[in-house]
């Protein structure tokens, strides 16, 4: 009977472990509800005859509570030269899109439930006839909002899950590849570029494509020194929009610091360094080129060492005038 | 000696138990190899997760989005390159909202109230992304008799607009307005203290970036709070609004 009573008390004992591991585990499954949406794939580039058509298979999954959402597709333009976009309220020029789906179509919501994903059928069809030239869009997967309850203020949150699609339209297959640079240079607080041999030397580089297609820049930004030492920093291939600028970075270029930079070189710097910028665009297109040179000496250290100097000097003498 | 090998025993159990509930209740939190640069991040080294169909009058292609199959696909009259510079695009571009129903309770006057929710973005791609939060319609009564109007921040100096935060902690300077902490959120939210109004899309106001990064961004995440204070003259109501969240990648 005692052991039956000690199993007994084991027992219990092993259920509020259970019960409260269980508890700490997963609190953070929370109880408010949420939306949580993926997308694959964010981007699709495609070149395109008129008369053509192809389908994309698109992944929309959803991984938070169960959802109406709605799918559709609205024309985007760059913003700034950041790479943030602007969308429109609807798709313009002369690409159709609707989904393949048999049950699903576009603006038409459908019920999407927790951990289940849908693949959408995204056909791009070009009528013939439709001018060559870039059209960008968007496919948006939009969540349909709760309506709130009586009695208290609130908001209720709509989520917009967006992925690009960037169109060019072209009869030949050719591209207009018109790029220049418009801005390469070193970010200084100085007059005249003199940087402190210990302090980072940021460099912008700009580019701007002038043609009727987006282009994707490629080369590297090279640094020389006065014993002809030198390094080379990869340019990450970002797409160029038809008649838009952007921002365009380089390696190392993991983490950038807080202002918009290309490149942030590090390092201990002395004497005159000579930057330059060698861009192509992808095989029988044109280089561009632009270079910028500064100059780095260690003003920090060399005022630390005087000032050091100068105190040992001073405590110095003090010393040896109280002796005397 | 006979009840300390019991006690032995009931602690040798529950070390048993505690091990075997959390390996079952964190099992999915998973395995995938990564691979970073500086300038991408691959989450898996075999992705299979983006099989597509890519069709045109001549043929039509099946295919598995992974491995080393990502890139350019090509027939007579188009060309696909899908991808983030071909490589990164097979990894999904996630976006979530913990909360998206931000509730203030009963609004009284001259007592401002709060919620919070937070926005996460998970882009194992090539970076730039950007948030956009725009509000549908003012906060308002059902039957858009009254609103509480975008809050003006403290006033003076303090003036906030849709695209500038300024300090807003006066109980008696009224509206609503939001304020943003944590990752990739604009500069001008200084602190927890600085609030903008949001950007109206009844009023064709453009919707206004509230997280946005040029870097390969994992759980990057911000907290938002949305605040309501009122005034004694504010008529009685359940006051509520739509806010749009829009998450797009870069291109």
């Amino acid at each position: 009977m005692k052991n039956y009573n000690l199993k007994l008390k084991i027992f219990r004992f092993c259920i509020v472990i259970f019960t409260f591991a269980f508890c700490i585990l997963n609190l953070s499954e929370a109880n408010a509800q949420q939306v949580s949406l993926a997308i694959s794939p964010p981007l699709i580039q495609t070149v395109i005859k008129p008369g053509k058509a192809i389908l994309i298979a698109y992944s929309l999954e959803n991984s938070g509570d169960p959802t109406i959402l709605t799918a559709r597709v609205v024309s985007f333009e760059p913003k700034d030269n950041f790479g943030n976009i602007r969308l429109k309220d609807r798709a313009e020029g002369p690409v159709r899109f609707s989904l393949d789906n048999a049950e699903l179509s576009l603006d038409q919501p459908f019920f999407l439930k927790t951990k289940a994903s849908e693949q959408l059928l995204l056909r791009i069809r070009v009528p013939e006839g439709a001018p060559e030239g870039d059209y960008y869009y968007s496919l948006l997967a939009e969540t349909t909002p709760a309506i709130g309850r009586e009695g208290i203020g609130s908001a209720q949150a709509k989520a917009t899950i967006a992925a690009n699609i960037l169109v060019t339209i072209s009869h030949s297959g050719t591209i207009e590849i018109k790029p220049k640079i418009v801005l390469f240079q070193l970010l200084s607080k100085m007059k005249w570029k003199i940087f402190d041999s210990l302090t980072e030397v940021p460099l912008v580089l700009v580019l701007e494509n002038q043609g009727k297609n987006l282009i994707r820049p490629e080369g590297k930004i090279t640094l020389r020194g006065l014993l002809g030492t030198s390094a080379d920093y990869e340019i990450v291939p970002k797409n160029i929009l038809a008649e838009s600028q952007r921002l365009v970075q380089a390696t190392p270029s993991a983490e950038f610091s807080k202002q918009p930079i290309s490149l942030a070189l590090s390092g201990f710097f002395l004497g005159p360094y000579k930057l330059s910028a060698n861009i192509n665009f992808g095989e029988n297109s044109p280089n561009i080129f632009a270079s910028t040179s500064f100059f780095a000496f260690p003003f920090k250290l060399v005022a630390g060492i005087i000032l050091v100097t100068i105190i040992t000097v001073f405590i110095i003498k003090r010393f040896s005038a109280d002796e005397d | 000696m006979k009840n300390y090998n019991l006690k032995l025993k009931i602690f040798r159990f529950c070390i048993v138990i505690f091990t075997f509930a959390f390996c079952i209740l964190n099992l999915g939190g998973v395995a995938a190899v990564s691979m970073d640069s500086s300038s991408f991040r691959i989450e898996s080294a075999s992705i299979n997760d983006a099989a597509g169909n890519k069709t045109s009058d001549n043929y039509k292609l099946s295919d598995t989005l992974g491995q080393l199959a990502a890139g350019e696909f090509s027939s007579t009259g188009y060309i696909i390159k899908a991808g983030f510079q071909y490589l990164h695009s097979i990894i999904p571009f996630r976006f979530s909202i913990s909360d998206i129903s931000i509730n203030f309770g009963t609004l009284m006057p001259n007592t401002p109230a709060t919620g919070t929710t937070e926005l996460t973005v998970y882009f194992g791609a090539a970076g730039e992304y950007q948030v956009t939060a725009t509000e549908l319609g003012k906060l308002r009564t059902l039957n858009e008799a009254n609103n509480i109007p975008d809050t003006n921040c403290n006033g003076g100096a303090d003036t906030c607009t849709d695209s500038q935060a300024k300090v807003w902690t006066s109980s008696t300077a009224y509206g609503f307005g939001y304020g943003m902490t944590g990752n990739d959120i604009p500069s001008d939210f200084i602190n927890s203290t600085y609030y903008r109004y949001f950007a109206d899309k009844n009023l064709s106001e453009a919707p206004q970036i509230v997280m946005s990064s040029p870097n390969v961004g994992k759980n990057r995440q911000a907290t938002m709070t949305m605040k309501a204070n009122i005034s004694n003259v504010q008529a009685a109501g359940s006051y509520q609004t739509v806010i749009n969240f829009v998450a797009t990648p870069s291109y």
